[in-house]
């Protein structure tokens, strides 16, 4: 009798599968976007933030992968894991924003053609670690990569996927991105 | 961890990234590790990026704020649930047909010899629309509806009548959803019926599966299969003048009945109690969810004791507003008034300005 009310038990508690999940987001269902916004919110806000460089929109940045997640739901590949999927979503929302940003400062500069870059990113800097400050040196696209692979895991095939991008162009950035991080930190003088 | 060195001593110290990075395939993956084991030049550079990679992994990103994390969640439900809702702007076809008035006839007339896209006034035999998937739709007499097939959506508008309406979504992934003068109902997997009349949805039932409806200025109310609803009678009785006031919402009674509630309710629990378990669930997520599975078979009952449960255990957990609000829902449909009412006021108390406060008040009365 105990031994069958646990099994009974132990079938309820196995975590519904992110495909199931996804089917059930694709269908309307609010439950299902809770769920997977406590299973992955938090990879997630570790990856945007360690992607952007202030750190200072991670909420909406999240928030938007969520519903543009929602959104596609009925995309989703099947695969057992929602996450690299996830990121892909993230990382492409970073390259819009940053083609968007760069509009914006290219539309700026035609106004204002002797415009000085009085702040310097790089000055905020100071008070993160070594390898901190050489992650924000790398230029994003290197720096998405870089994490996408080393700290995310993911294939360089799926990153290629994720960022619609030649697996080659992974490759490229991910050695530049090695070598001026390892380069920066020589720099300031030794190990993270 | 040094740069690599300009000069490398060692020919195939690129091969160390290819490792990495996934370019070898198996023999070369094998070769060049058998290599690894007798040069040390390659031994330290594949460290060395290891290394990197710890390093990567370690940086610290701000810590979660468990309000910050609860607040976002609750404004992404918001935010995804109004994507939902379609606009509430009327129609330049309802415009037109208002600003005809008692041309009505005559552009019935005019549908019938010229039938519209968008307007299929249907036969009084009362005929199957055979849908080019697995959506059946049969419409009473003189019902007024359409159709719109998208690649990832089924859209059917329904100005006046009764549609019968089945789907069978093994055989469709496309999203179902009914459009309502007053708003929308979104299947999900399911037989259901829904009445309009006088640009108001005045009743839907649910035969199978479940369905969430969502009607302006309202709390969403999701049917599950036996469940019917209709707004309360004085407002289904009060038609849409122009001249008549603005309708009172403390008024709109939801008003679910289940077909089984008559069986649940003779034996009412006001008091949940938590069922003996055998074992201890290991986490929230899994109090959660045992929960969830009782709720969506229809253990009203046992759904309720474990969310009263999950709240006792788990008070600041993300989910704990979900669960309180389920909790009510669990036992209104349970048939336990006097608890519901009690869990109700709970949750208003716990969260005044709650995502499901509206619904929750309107249960509490």
């Amino acid at each position: 009798m105990i031994a069958r009310s646990s099994k009974s038990v132990e079938r309820e508690l196995l975590p519904t599968p992110d495909a199931e999940i996804m089917r059930h987001l694709a269908a309307g269902q609010l439950g299902a976007l809770g769920e997977l916004y406590d299973r992955y919110q938090a990879p997630l806000r570790s990856f945007l933030a360690r992607a952007t460089r202030d750190g200072h929109d991670v909420d909406d940045l999240l928030h938007a992968v969520f519903l543009a997640a929602a959104q596609s739901a009925d995309r989703y590949d099947g695969r057992s894991s929602c996450r690299p999927w996830l990121i892909g979503i993230a990382a492409q929302l970073l390259r819009r924003r940053r083609q968007t940003f760069s509009r914006f400062v290219a539309m700026l500069s035609s106004f204002q053609a002797t415009q000085q870059h009085s702040s310097d990113p790089r000055a905020s800097l100071q008070s993160r670690t070594d390898v901190e400050r050489a992650l924000a040196q790398l230029s994003e696209p290197k720096r998405i990569t870089v994490l996408m692979a080393e700290v995310e895991g993911l294939s360089c095939a799926e990153i290629a996927d994720a960022l619609a991008i030649p697996i080659g162009t992974v490759w490229t950035r991910l050695h530049a991105a090695r070598r001026e991080l390892r380069q920066a930190l020589d720099a300031e003088g030794g190990s993270p | 961890m040094k740069a690599p060195p300009a000069h490398p001593s060692c020919t195939r110290l690129f091969e160390v990234e290819a490792l990495r990075d996934g370019r070898l395939t198996g023999t070369e993956v094998t070769r060049f590790q058998s290599h690894v084991r007798s040069c040390s030049v390659c031994a330290q550079e594949l460290s060395a990026l290891q290394g990197l990679a710890t390093a990567l992994r370690s940086t610290v990103t701000q810590a979660e704020d468990e309000l910050r994390v609860r607040r976002e969640r609750t404004r992404l439900l918001a935010a995804f649930d109004a994507s939902l809702m379609p606009s509430s702007k009327p129609s330049r076809r309802k415009l037109w047909f208002g600003a005809l008035g008692g041309l009505a006839a005559a552009l019935a007339l005019a549908l019938l010899l010229h039938p519209s896209r968008t307007v299929a006034p249907v036969a009084p035999a009362a005929p199957v629309a055979a849908a080019p998937d697995s959506v059946k739709v049969e419409a009473s007499t003189a019902t007024q509806w359409s159709r719109r097939v998208e690649a990832s959506q089924e859209t059917i508008t329904i100005e006046s009548g009764t549609l019968s309406i089945r789907v069978e979504h093994q055989h469709s992934q496309r999203r179902l959803l009914v459009l309502v003068p007053d708003g929308a109902l979104e299947d999900i997997g399911t037989t259901f019926s829904v009445t309009v009349a006088a640009a108001r949805t005045t009743h839907v039932e649910v035969q199978d599966g479940t369905v969430t409806l969502r009607l302006r200025d309202r709390p969403a109310i999701t049917l599950l299969a036996g469940e019917a609803w209709s707004p309360a009678p004085a407002e289904a009785t009060s038609g849409p003048s122009a001249d008549a006031p603005p309708p009172d919402t403390r008024g709109h009674e939801r008003t679910v009945r289940s077909v089984a509630s008559a069986r649940a309710s003779s034996v009412p629990s006001s008091t949940p109690t938590l069922p003996p378990r055998s074992v201890a669930l290991p986490d929230a997520a899994g109090d959660f969810r045992a929960a969830m599975a009782a709720f969506t078979r229809g253990d009203h009952a046992l759904a309720s004791s474990l969310f009263a449960a999950f709240l006792s255990q788990h008070p600041a957990d993300s989910r704990s507003e979900d669960a309180a609000y389920l909790r009510v829902l669990t036992l209104q449909r349970a048939g336990d008034v006097s608890g519901m009412r009690k869990a109700a006021s709970e949750y208003l108390e716990r969260y005044p300005g709650g995502f499901r406060a509206s619904e929750v008040k309107a249960l509490s009365r």
